[in-house]
């Protein structure tokens, strides 16, 4: 029962890595969730950790033990298909590269965390250098006769003139300017403030403009008491409702109806458009911040930025202060995440 | 994309089965019992209208991410949609594109079906209208919400019509799941090939489909103007459901309609079997990869994924064929550049016709050549002369003006679409002059270069001019290079049937100091852009590529044997060692 129950466990985490490398299932279909995907991957690779673990003891109360050897084996190999198959966009080969190479490290660790251990790990390649039996004397054959081979395949591969794309890494948010100059004003980002986030008496109030943004949850849809189109609406959600019209008749080609980076435009473009919903984005900085990169655009960033790659048009050429202003509001607004404050 | 091969795998399998079975290809079952119905169609219910929670949850769904577009009524007239073209959707008829429903029906809804057969409005938002503004909505909003929103919208926001209304509305549904698909087979696309002209399909959608046909003079319901699809970019069909290749989509489309389109039902005058044989046909023509396989399809913005390397092959021996057809040509291998508006500086092009090019190139010694291939429905040459020099770029002083935001529907993008002065269709390339010397990862700026960096452009234009620039900013006019321009050369231009075919030809080593000198092995940071004359396209209102890189290809080096040879050789020592130092040490033991 206990070898049953353990292998249908396992079993199933398997056969769904299994689909997904064969392409039965589509990378997209299990929905990793919008601007959360770093945490939803270590919780899937934990819960499958944890799940091998149950299953490696219910089999071994069984009897039936899977060796050291082959337990480390399989479970490198299942975390180097889960990072091929399993994220979407895929994740380059280098980054995968390093991640398979500290797991294998962890994996030695695990196995020769004690003498007995390690000694149990080494025993099947042991027995083959030895070849002691008939079995394991043809098995050393074929290694010997099959490793210069596939080096020589590998290395051969690797000398061909390598013409892919060239990985270039550009700083997504590089150190911003003391102060910025806008339509002949000159702003500083220290103590610059957003003159539309404001209470109903008019001054500045994150307090009361946080309290009515959308709400953080899947759908991220406003409170049900502060709608900006309320005809009623007045203040912050008249100005939050301003710089919506605005952002959707200039923002969104890019940017996204959902502000998600995914816009009309966005394809044909290298770096892709922010995704303001990803909480490494707006959530991260200040609104001067955002207020300087929107008003300088691409072509405003340091070289690190890579301002001849951006497509982000320096929007003091479209648009006056106030509406950059309002746009910003907006973008917290309907992301539902506040702007940091410099305290 | 395997999983697309694998499904039309398994439904072309089904389809075998099915025909060996019975032993013909015809699907007729239907046709008995419809009493009076389409071939294909079954009578459906109408659906029980949403209860008042789920309307009242859908309203603050509508609010928070539909109003934008869609507008507060519903009219399609929110503060997106004077910029888009086509237009967001006019709730208020209850006109809707994508159903599985009969021509002129309510397109199938059920607030508790969250279920895309039995759900078409769900489906929608669930995978958006690929080619149009309308994103999906999957993983942003919870199935819950998706059928929230839309209760909220079919009740509240169609007012001409209601949806359990029985004296006026009927269903009639497209047994789409149940009818077998006829594999597609030589025989069924030659039925496919003759029908759509049969059908007059090409009347609008152009001999060899490329949406050229009847593309000025067609207009939606509100009056808006309207292109017929081109089929050869399936990733652009609004009823793909995010899944292009799939012959089902083409089906559904030509038995139900695209209502509020020109685009009719022809439910009535085809049977099954010949719309298969149409689908098949129109699905066989959608680009593909040399091996005839779908290419692969980026799930995050439905758009062919895109390799930024452009590979050039050597020539080693002769001139390079000005025809595209010879065998140089045919077995170059060809790569997908997307284009954008270009959004940044006015006058902003919001709507770009042209959204790809494919590009192959070969060089030999003396030249390097490039082939540009792509869509673009109308051939566009300027009457009379332009009123700017060709090195002229702020044409916005010329009244080139860009789309203001909020122009009502009168003057909306969608309005002006057929109503624009016609300039030169065009086609430029630029790359970094002296890009050896650039400090790493530095380029010249994507639009035009800049003052420390300059560019070298090559323009092409309709009337058949061909120039060499140098850009030194998107505001700064060109700067003329005649000597260069001698050395240009058109070896092809031709447009046919919604396709621009273009070669040209520029020596791969020149001055130095101020054209492109081109290297084996290195990459050189290279910018497409393209004008469609028709769109009103000019100076900086144009569509533009992301930077992607020209690589010439050299030939593969000596040390690409002789390295790995060593390296198998060091192992086999290395084996010898090991195998040696396990045998003494055991023998030490014993």
């Amino acid at each position: 029962m206990k070898v049953l129950i353990g292998s249908v466990l396992g079993g199933l985490v398997v056969v769904l890595i299994a689909l997904l490398a064969f392409g039965v299932l589509p990378a997209t279909s299990l929905k990793l969730v919008e601007g959360y995907m770093p945490m939803q991957m270590l919780f899937e690779l934990g819960a499958s950790v944890a799940i091998f673990a149950v299953m490696s003891y219910l089999l071994g109360q069984g009897g039936v033990q899977l060796s050291r050897f082959w337990q480390g084996i399989l479970f490198w190999a299942y975390v180097l298909l889960y990072l091929k198959f399993r994220v979407y966009p895929p994740i380059p080969f280098s980054v995968r590269a390093m991640y398979g190479t500290v797991t294998l490290i962890a994996v030695f660790m695990w196995v020769s965390s004690n003498e007995e251990d390690w000694k149990k790990f080494k025993q099947p390649i042991m027995n083959v250098l030895d070849a002691n039996t008939g079995f394991h004397k043809a098995l050393r054959t074929v290694y010997l006769i099959a490793l210069p081979i596939l080096l020589w395949g590998f290395s051969y591969s690797s000398f061909l003139p390598n013409l892919d794309e060239p990985v270039e890494l550009r700083t997504v948010h590089p150190a911003p300017p003391a102060s910025t100059k806008v339509h002949g004003k000159t702003f500083v980002l220290q103590t610059s403030q957003n003159p539309y986030r404001v209470n109903p008496e008019g001054k500045y109030d994150q307090e009361y403009t946080n309290a009515r943004i959308v709400e953080q949850a899947m759908g991220r849809l406003m409170k049900p008491d502060a709608n900006p189109w309320d005809e009623k609406a007045e203040g912050y959600l008249k100005y939050v409702r301003e710089g919506g019209e605005i952002f959707f008749q200039n923002c969104h080609f890019c940017h996204g109806d959902n502000l998600n980076g995914r816009g009309l435009h966005a394809f044909a473009f290298n770096p892709i458009p922010a995704n303001f919903t990803d909480p490494g984005t707006i959530a991260q900085l200040q609104e001067t911040f955002i207020f300087w990169r929107v008003s300088k655009g691409g072509i405003g960033l340091p070289n690190e930025g890579f301002p001849w790659a951006s497509v982000m048009p320096p929007w003091e050429q479209h648009l006056t202060t106030d509406e950059i202003w309002k746009v910003i509001l907006f973008e917290y607004w309907h992301t539902g995440y506040y702007p940091r404050t410099w305290d | 994309m395997r999983h697309v091969k694998s499904k039309v795998l398994l439904v072309a399998l089904a389809a075998l089965g099915i025909t060996m079975v019975s032993g013909s290809a015809g699907v007729s079952i239907f046709a008995q019992e419809g009493g009076g119905l389409p071939e294909g169609f079954k009578k459906g219910e109408l659906a029980p209208l949403p209860s008042a929670e789920m309307i009242e949850a859908g309203k603050r769904v509508y609010f928070t991410k539909c109003v934008w577009c869609h507008g507060v009524d519903g009219a399609g007239d929110g503060p997106a949609a004077d910029r888009l073209w086509p237009r967001p959707r006019n709730f208020n008829q209850g006109t809707f594109k994508i159903r599985r429903t009969a021509s002129g029906e309510l397109p199938l809804f059920d607030s508790k079906k969250p279920v895309e057969a039995e759900n078409d409005l769900f489906a929608t938002v669930t995978h958006g209208l690929p080619g149009s503004a309308m994103p999906s909505w999957e993983g942003i909003l919870t199935e819950e919400q998706r059928l929230q929103v839309l209760s909220f919208v079919t009740t509240q926001l169609i007012k001409d019509r209601k949806f359990d209304d029985k004296a006026t509305e009927t269903q009639t549904v497209l047994q789409l799941d149940e009818i077998k698909p006829i594999p597609v087979s030589k025989e069924s696309l030659e039925k496919g090939a003759q029908l759509i002209v049969d059908k007059k399909c090409i009347e609008c959608h152009g001999v060899t489909g490329r949406g050229d046909g009847n593309a000025f003079n067609l207009k939606d319901d509100w009056g808006f103007p309207i292109q017929p699809a081109n089929w050869h970019k399936c990733w652009n069909f609004r009823g793909s459901r995010q899944d292009p290749y799939n012959i089902k989509n083409i089906f559904r489309t030509f038995s139900t309609g695209v209502s509020g389109t020109p685009m009719p039902s022809f439910a009535d005058n085809t049977t099954v079997e010949e719309r298969w044989h149409i689908a098949n046909f129109v699905n066989s023509l959608c680009e593909r990869d040399p091996e005839g396989n779908p290419l692969p399809i980026d799930p995050l913005t439905d758009k062919p994924k895109v390799n930024f390397v452009i590979r050039s092959g050597p020539v080693l021996e002769g001139e390079i064929s000005d025809d595209p057809e010879n065998e140089m040509w045919q077995k170059r291998e060809r790569r997908i550049v997307l284009f954008g508006g270009q959004i940044t500086h006015k006058p902003r092009n919001f709507v770009n016709r042209i959204d790809d090019v494919w590009v192959k190139s070969l060089y030999n010694d003396k030249n390097i050549v490039f082939l540009f291939q792509w869509d673009d429905r109308s051939k566009s040459v300027a009457e009379g002369k332009l009123p700017w020099q060709p090195t002229e770029v702020n044409v916005e002083n010329y009244g080139v003006k860009e789309q203001a935001p909020k122009t009502g529907e009168g003057d909306s993008i969608a309005a002006q679409q057929s109503k624009y002065p016609v300039y030169n269709d065009a086609f430029a390339f630029q790359f970094p002059v002296k890009w050896q010397e650039l400090p790493a990862p530095i380029k010249p700026r994507y639009l035009w270069g800049d003052q420390k960096y300059p560019v070298d452009i090559v323009k092409w234009e309709a009337n058949g001019t061909i120039k060499a620039f140098t850009g030194t900013g998107w505001d700064q006019d060109f700067q003329d290079r005649d000597d260069y321009t001698e050395k240009l050369k058109v070896l092809k231009q031709e447009w046919k049937d919604g396709r621009w075919t273009l070669m040209v030809s520029r020596p791969i080593k020149e001055d130095y100091d101020e054209d492109t000198y081109f290297e084996m092995g290195k990459y050189i940071p290279t910018v497409f852009f393209a004008w469609d004359g028709h769109n009103g396209d000019a100076g900086r209102k144009m569509a533009v590529s992301a930077f992607y890189y020209t690589v010439l290809e050299p030939p593969i080096p000596r040390e690409t044997y002789i390295y790995p040879t060593l390296i198998a050789i060091g192992v086999v020592i290395l084996e010898g060692w090991v195998l040696t130092r396990r045998a003494n040490k055991k023998k030490g033991k014993v």
